[in-house]
């Protein structure tokens, strides 16, 4: 990896990391959703800049090819996030279901008041 | 037995063609009962059928399949006092000539839940021959797992106590829910019993559950079923 990708990588991971975090200032994006990713925007950043970090983390986990390594790494990655949100949904469509039949209910107590 | 408190629910979704006649016959047959339609969002006329009619109605605003609109009946139940409450399907497959003795037959044997069952004396409107076998598995499998058995798992009519009127409100299954609660019921240690029902055929609307579907459906309930029996040894709720 010679200097010009590292700088390129750095920048772009710069933009992304300052795009999420404009997100949660907005409120757009909700921190605990975001964390995830943040968290791997600064880990790969960290790799970006030493390298040699790389190279020894795909030695110890016997991978031949730090690149493999990193596409590994990125497949578990986004099967983390899937997993997470499949998490979320699941929690989201309880809830709505609960506020779906709070508020039927509470449409037919008041109808009785009337 | 005059001063118990005994509800009807009647899950609709798109049964204009049949609601009226489901209504009006429950209040012919089963007088000492007070019912409920819980309209599960429904887009054709089954609102308004009902608010002409006056019946006793809960519309839920947002549709949540026959789990979720099943459970807002039982809500409603334990929050207005009911004894008891049963299940009856808003297409006219129940005749709720049974009702009465299904809540004697609950009263007598001190049972936690009655099914109305199909497959004890075998009369009426007994289903396909492959949901017959799709049915036959779940008893077989609920044998299995809880030693009971249950002849007809599938079944919608079903009548149940304050104590499982409270437990189905605070947690129901959301998608084909029978087999699954009365396994949850059973692993609780509560009684479940069956005696004879006829069903008919429906009036109108369809069966929720298609042939495409079926297949889901034994695998999604078969999982559920093996992960409620899993639920009790963690000794979770």
């Amino acid at each position: 990896m010679n200097f010009r990708l590292q700088v390129i990588i750095a920048i772009i991971i710069l933009v992304a990391l300052g795009f999420i975090i404009n997100m949660i200032r907005k409120k757009a994006l909700e921190l605990r959703y975001a964390l995830a990713w943040l968290v791997v925007g600064i880990g790969v950043l960290i790799l970006d800049i030493f390298p040699v970090l790389m190279t020894r983390l795909a030695a110890m986990l016997g991978i031949y090819s730090p690149m493999n390594m990193l596409f590994f790494l990125g497949f578990c990655f986004s099967l983390v996030i899937i997993f997470i949100l499949t998490v979320a949904v699941s929690r989201m469509s309880i809830r709505i279901k609960d506020l779906t039949q709070e508020l039927a209910l509470h449409e037919r107590e008041n109808k009785e008041t009337d | 037995m005059t001063m118990m408190k005994k509800l009807i629910i009647i899950p609709a979704y798109n049964e204009s063609a049949s609601i009226k006649a489901t209504v009006e016959e429950i209040r012919e047959k089963a007088k000492d009962f007070d019912y409920v339609v819980i309209n599960d969002c429904s887009t054709d006329d089954t609102r308004k059928i009902c608010e002409e009619m006056r019946y006793n109605i809960v519309n839920l605003p947002v549709n949540l399949g026959i789990g979720g609109a099943v459970q807002t009946g039982y809500k409603y139940g334990v929050r207005n006092g009911y004894n008891l409450a049963v299940q009856v399907d808003g297409d006219g497959q129940h005749d709720p000539v049974f009702l009465g003795k299904m809540a004697e037959y609950l009263l007598k044997t001190d049972a936690d839940m009655v099914i109305g069952s199909r497959f004890i004396e075998k009369e009426g409107f007994q289903s396909s021959g492959a949901r017959r076998a799709g049915i036959k598995y779940f008893t077989f499998l609920i044998r299995l797992l809880t030693g009971k058995t249950v002849t007809d798992p599938t079944s919608g009519l079903r009548m149940v106590n304050r104590d499982v009127m409270e437990m189905f409100a605070q947690d129901y299954p959301k998608d084909y829910p029978e087999p699954e609660s009365v396994v949850a019921v059973l692993r609780r240690g509560k009684k479940v019993k069956e005696i004879p029902v006829v069903m008919r055929e429906r009036n109108g609307g369809v069966s929720s559950i298609s042939l495409k579907k079926s297949v889901y459906y034994m695998v999604k309930v078969s999982l559920a079923i093996l992960i409620e029996k899993i639920r009790l040894r963690g000794g979770k709720l």
